[in-house]
């Protein structure tokens, strides 16, 4: 993996770039952070601000014709832009000590020559002169101040500029006028600053404006000479300081490095959701804000800076984490060597639902899911992901795919025209759903069937050679049926088609239950919302069905705000981070006070095991009883057995035997309490069996004579897994607790 | 549901001799730490409980992948 490959995802994304202001303000400044300061009165902090970027603030604070205000965000919401000047004015009069420090730094013996004591002269003169060079301003005048000295306010500029002066040293030679560049041949380099009329020298010709240089390689030139205007030379004076400095230390003349490129334009405007109209902040008094009114000027500031994906997104919150940082993490942590490793994002990349609820909101496509995949896959390649996590998912997938897999065209065809894909959950959750889905697209559509996985366990857990096996089995299943068009329930498996196997042609069971007029939808409730699930976003076909369907039933829908947003499932991240399933789940179960509808049984379980009233569609389309209990894992297993062998004998009559073990037999006592300890942590009831049927048959266990209790454990095939049981009768155990750990047992002591 | 491990006296079914407290090594995401767990001194089999794997063990577990 290169930094490209990883960065490129996020490349895009301009958090935490300067707002459209900065980029229209002469100086740059950081008004978002000045007005911030302002806004919490920390008028010394904001003081620094303003004064670093623009040397003289009280020379800007009252002459500045505010480029900014036209590009102040303020306005979309139809309000007066941020009165910057007047707060800035504030800032002067309500910081407490304005007395610029000495800078405790060596002298330095390179020599400048500055040539124009007018505002854009001086403000380079006095960066060269913070930084220790030794520097000499010449001018024709017998002072500073150059267009400045016949303003009407000059003796208050005169002030500003002693008082910016006060703590460095430096030479001024009044009084004389540079007529040739020889005068000042001495010098390590010369900046021209000579003003609106002033002497050029014969190299304006030659200037650039990016880094003022002219075809003099010492000689810099800038301000109002070159055309710009006031606070324009102000800032030039300020660039051409940090340009000079690299010259006299390399001799190259570049940009100094960290400078931001404002040369693309104006930033990008946001759309300022949820704010307010807060009207301009009037002066009570002729001489300007008082400190409250600055202070509430300074707050109207909106801060402006995306946050779309993280206001969106529990994962992005929680780790908080700017996109380009992620992306950049994703990359280092690749390269480092794995025992020294000083990982970073593993728990986030394994905490994303892969869901895309980001991409949608980011105003230029971001896509962290994306990112989050990438470098699950890269983990799983290089063998150093944390198997773990995605382990029970992808024993569910093995089964689902071998033992739990079937597929037939109607009775008595070879090949079909349409085949229902269920996808592993839905007949795992209630078989009906798949048995009398099937019946409607049999009877309607000589619809045959293929009951199996559509590969996202291995998608999510990044194992690639997994996902293609799989897809490569379904390509060949599809076509020996004689090329049909599937029909899915599950807008995870119709993505997962999309993504891999775009040749099979798609449509979604519930448009074509929407579309017939034999279905006549029960009514669970009178008013309720759509649920969608995140991988129906660009599903519309699904979306409007089920819409239909509801309507159909009678009810009266709502929607949600935020829609497509993903249910807590995604991704498989319940084992990678628990804590934040749960606030994912929980945050989807309040998004609405009605109940839903759901058309995802991943959906259907996370909002049931939540006691959230909810029904899936498909509860209506066949007036099945709405209940609340999520079946335990053994069971979702055995009705997924279930439809296999109903559909094997309605279609080939054949009798469909499961596979034996022989543990099945063994009789498990398991307290209810247990039983969802164990769905939570994803513990089946078959693993149990077989570690007691080892531990008994081997006599491979502990045990306490006291009571016969015993304790055992199975590893399977990263994890172990521990029981302790009682047995209560022949070939009857009890069980007292199960647990598990990711830790192997080493060899020696 | 808590388990009352500490109460008990566990044997090791196999050599039928009590657990004695002992270092095991635990592996994990190639990386090893070790730690006192009872087990059996004759075969050497060992037992995690499940305050262990849940409370100190679960931690390290943490850490180790976000390591
Ligand atoms: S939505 Fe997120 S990724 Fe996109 S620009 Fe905004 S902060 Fe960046
Ligand atoms: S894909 Fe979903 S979970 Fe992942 S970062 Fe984006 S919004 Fe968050
Ligand atoms: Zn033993």
């Amino acid at each position: 993996m290169k930094l490209e490959d990883s960065a490129a995802y996020a490349a895009k994304c301009f958090r935490g770039e300067p707002p459209s202001c900065a980029f229209a303000c002469p100086f740059h400044m950081d008004i978002r952070s000045f007005l911030d300061k302002a806004a919490k009165g920390r008028w010394g902090a904001a003081y620094k601000i303003l004064r670093d970027a623009t040397v003289f603030p009280g020379i800007v604070a009252a002459l500045c014709d505010q480029p900014c205000r036209q590009f102040c965000q303020r306005t979309v919401l139809g309000d007066a832009a941020i009165a910057l000047r007047d707060v800035e004015a504030a800032c002067l009069r309500y910081a407490k000590d304005r007395k610029p420090q000495a800078y405790v730094i060596p002298p330095k013996d390179k020599r400048i020559a500055v040539i124009g004591a007018g505002p854009a002269g001086l403000s380079c003169a006095l960066n060269l002169a913070q930084k220790k060079y030794q520097v000499t301003v010449f001018d024709r005048e017998s002072g500073w101040g150059g267009g400045l000295r016949s303003h009407p306010r000059f003796a208050e500029f005169d002030e500003e500029l002693a008082l910016q002066f006060s703590a460095v040293d430096l030479e001024f030679r009044f009084d004389s006028e540079v007529k040739s560049l020889d005068e000042v041949a001495d010098f390590d380099a010369v900046y021209v600053a000579t003003g609106a009329d002033g002497e050029s020298f014969g190299l304006l010709e030659s200037w650039d404006k990016n880094l003022l240089t002219t075809s003099n390689p010492r000689v810099f030139m800038g301000g109002e000479i070159c055309g710009v205007t006031l606070m324009e030379g102000i800032a030039q004076g300020i660039t051409a300081s940090k340009v000079i400095e690299v010259f006299l230390q390399t001799g190259k003349t570049t940009r100094p490095h960290g400078d931001h490129d404002y040369a693309e334009g104006c930033g990008r405007y946001l759309d300022h959701e949820g704010e307010v109209s807060v009207p301009l902040v009037v002066p009570s008094g002729p001489e300007g804000y008082t400190e409250e009114e600055a202070r509430a000027e300074a707050a109207r500031c909106l801060q402006c800076d995306c946050d779309k994906c993280l206001a969106g997104c529990e994962m992005l919150r929680r780790f908080h984490k700017d996109p380009q940082r992620i992306a950049r993490e994703v990359y280092t942590d690749m390269v480092v060597n794995p025992p020294f490793s000083t990982r970073q994002v593993t728990r986030e990349i394994y905490s994303c639902n892969i869901c895309g609820y980001c991409k949608s909101v980011c105003p230029v496509d971001v896509d962290i899911g994306a990112l989050s995949q990438f470098s699950r896959t890269a983990r799983m390649s290089a063998g150093i992901h944390p198997a773990a996590l995605h382990d029970f998912w992808l024993r569910e997938m093995d089964f689902n795919t071998s033992e739990g897999a079937f597929a037939s065209a109607p009775k008595g065809r070879e090949t079909c025209k349409y085949a229902f894909y269920p996808g592993c959950q839905l007949g795992a959750a209630n078989p009906e759903y798949v048995l009398r889905s099937y019946d409607f697209l049999r009877d309607t559509y000589d619809s045959g069937i293929i009951l199996g996985c559509c590969g996202a366990p291995a998608y999510w857990a990044g194992d690639q050679a997994r996902l293609r096996a799989n897809v490569e089995a379904t390509r060949r299943r599809w076509s020996e049926m004689g090329e049909p068009t599937l029909v899915f329930a599950c807008a995870t498996c119709e993505s997962l088609f999309h993504l891999f196997l775009p040749e099979i042609p798609r449509v979604s069971l519930y448009e074509l239950l929407a579309a017939s007029d034999k279905i006549s939808p029960a009514q669970p409730y009178p008013a309720a919302v759509v649920f969608d699930p995140c991988a129906a976003r660009d599903d519309h076909g699904m979306e409007s069905g089920v819409r239909e369907l509801a309507g159909k039933a009678g009810v009266t829908l709502d929607e949600l705000t935020e829609k497509n947003h993903c249910c807590g499932h995604g991704g498989h991240i319940r084992i990678a981070n628990p804590s934040l399933y749960n606030e994912i789940t929980r945050n989807r179960a309040e998004a609405s006070d009605r109940p839903y509808i759901v058309y995802c049984v991943n959906c259907r379980e996370v909002f049931a095991s939540r006691s959230k009233e909810c029904a899936h569609i498909l509860d209506l389309v066949f007036d099945l009883p709405v209940t609340p209990r999520v079946p335990t894992l053994q069971e979702k297993r055995d009705n997924s057995v279930k439809v296999k062998r109903e559909l094997m004998k309605q279609i080939q009559d054949i009798d469909f035997q499961p596979e034996r073990h022989e543990w099945d037999s063994l009789r498990l006592i398991i307290s209810d309490d247990l039983q969802k300890e164990m769905d939570q942590k994803l513990i089946s009831e078959a693993d149990l069996k077989e570690a007691i049927w080892r531990a008994e048959t081997y006599c491979d266990k502990f045990y306490d004579e006291k009571d016969g209790m015993s304790m055992c454990s199975l590893i399977k095939p990263v994890i172990t897994y521990w029981v302790q049981y009682r047995e209560t009768a022949p070939n009857t155990y009890e069980v007292c607790s199960a647990y598990y750990h990711r830790m192997r047992l080493g060899q020696k002591e | 549901m808590a388990v009352d491990s500490e109460a008990r006296t566990w044997k090791c079914a196999k050599c039928n001799v009590e657990l004695v407290p002992k270092k095991a090594v635990l592996e994990y995401l190639g990386h090893t730490v070790s730690h006192e767990v009872p087990a059996c001194p004759k075969c050497g089999k060992t037992m995690i409980c499940q305050e262990l794997a849940e409370g100190r063990m679960s931690e390290v577990e943490q850490q180790l992948e976000d390591k």
